[in-house]
């Protein structure tokens, strides 16, 4: 355990040191990701699928704000679906619009999920998404992450539609609409996943916050134990049992991933070093305001220290049985008497 | 020479205005009321907007069966139900907002206490410098 928490200790000053360029350098390869993954699955707009245009966009989410990627991810799916039926895209736009309007503007700062969720789904671990967030976030964090569940299926729904897509008289547009409608709204497996990722949410949410030892550690594994029995009831019964070992592969790594974030602290945001600037009468301030490192709460050892060892003890390892120690200490002491 | 209690509450108040004081400073300009009635109204706007559209789509997708049945609906009763889940969405949309924006302003005004408590300090300081020259 040692050495990982040294290793632990190293990324996050080399994360403080160097978030100025780190996080640009994340967002970069997130939108970089991002942006292949909706080519590869819609690309049908050759223009949008060359890597220099791909490059571009990447690096102006890079340092732009999140919604900036959001913005041009949709942008990019939609003139997709435009290059090929024109149709289709109105039906996008539409129900983008309904998402935004009833339910995504009041969730500001969540933005990104509603991208994340679809392109997670294409990396075939859309579970990671509701662990997390239900780690870090509140149970408000459903309502983004149903919106990217509509988003992904609603494209899958588009992407069947496209290959069936022939005339261009009022009968066939109102017939490719019927069907896209029928398709997104009869989608028991969208439905499904939706209820079963509001519910790790809340399951991880409220086991994250009672107050036993381990309880973000056992809250990531009933998440990912949620998502299993979850997600293999629903593929039972929509007699989809091919999909449950991929399943269990993606969930199992979504919460090894999931733990690998929390062990690096869920606060390397909160970690991060600010930039200040300012002025008086005299001077100019550049200031970078590094903050101290807190131990969470349960993490906290009680120590015994006597003044006659201290030197023995002095570098002994956090985690050693000192606690063990000193109540098997006083155990002794109350049989002595 | 340095005054480095005076840089570190000005770090403080920079790094707060840089970042969440931001919004906090922005939503001082507005009296409470005021701030979420505007809410209010800008989300009643956007629930209007999104219900517009889905009965839209719902009315493209029954298109056949309208046109079909075009001089014997019963527009009376399908108006009422528009009306009705209209007057619903908005009551649930404007109550929400009106709770939610509520709390978010209380919260920020208390935010803004802390930084006003911090400038006081700062004014002070300053005038304990002016004194000293």
């Amino acid at each position: 355990m040692l050495p990982l928490l040294e290793l632990r200790e190293k990324i996050k000053n080399f994360y403080k040191q160097y978030d100025a360029y780190l996080v640009p350098a994340i967002k970069f390869i997130f939108a970089f990701i991002a942006f292949q993954a909706i080519n590869k699955e819609i690309g049908y707009d050759v223009r949008f699928k060359s890597i220099p245009i791909v490059f571009a966009l990447s690096l102006l989410s890079a340092f732009t704000p999140s919604a900036i990627m959001v913005l041009l991810a949709a942008a990019i799916a939609i003139l997709h679906v435009f290059f090929i039926s024109p149709i289709l895209s109105i039906i996008v736009i539409m129900v983008l619009m309904i998402l935004y309007l009833l339910f995504l503007r009041y969730t500001p700062n969540q933005g990104y999920v509603v991208l994340a969720v679809p392109v997670l789904f294409l990396l075939k671990m859309p579970y990671f998404i509701p662990i997390l967030l239900g780690l870090i976030s509140t149970p408000v964090a459903m309502v983004p992450t149903s919106c990217g569940v509509i988003v992904y299926f609603l494209f899958q729904v588009i992407k069947t539609a496209v290959t069936t897509q022939t005339g261009i008289s009022v009968e066939d547009i109102m017939q490719l609409y019927t069907t896209v409608v029928d398709n997104l709204i009869g989608n028991k497996q969208m439905i499904m996943t939706i209820a079963i990722f509001a519910l790790i949410i809340m399951v991880t949410y409220s086991i994250r916050k009672m107050s036993f030892d381990y309880a973000f550690e056992i809250s990531i594994l009933a998440g990912g134990l949620t998502s299993i029995l979850g997600f293999l009831i629903s593929y039972l019964i929509l007699n989809k049992s091919g999909q449950i070992l991929g399943m269990i592969v993606g969930t199992i790594i979504s919460t090894g991933l999931v733990f690998i974030v929390h062990f690096f602290e869920l606060t390397l945001d909160y970690s991060r070093a600010e930039h200040a600037r300012f002025e008086d009468e005299v001077y100019y301030y550049y200031v970078k305001a590094v903050p101290k490192v807190t131990v969470t709460v349960s993490q906290v050892n009680v120590k015994h220290i006597n003044s006659s060892d201290v030197k023995s003890r002095e570098f002994s390892e956090p985690d050693t049985d000192e606690t063990e120690e000193y109540f098997n200490y006083d155990d002794d002491d109350y049989t002595n008497f | 020479m340095l005054n480095f209690k005076k840089i570190r509450l000005m770090t403080k108040l920079a790094v707060y205005e840089n970042k969440e004081g931001k919004e906090d400073i922005y939503l001082s300009k507005y009296y409470k009321q005021d701030y979420v009635r505007l809410q209010v109204i800008k989300s009643i706007i956007s629930a209007t907007i999104g219900y517009i559209l889905i009965i839209t789509m719902i009315g493209f997708y029954r298109m056949e069966h309208l046109i079909k049945k075009a001089v014997s609906l019963q527009y009376k009763t399908i108006g009422g139900y528009i009306l009705g889940f209209y007057i619903i969405i908005i009551t649930i949309y404007g109550l929400g907002s009106y709770l939610g924006y509520s709390m978010k302003y209380d919260a920020s005004r208390k935010k803004l206490a802390r930084y006003f408590k911090l400038l006081k300090r700062m004014e002070k300081i300053y005038k304990e410098s002016t004194h000293e020259y």
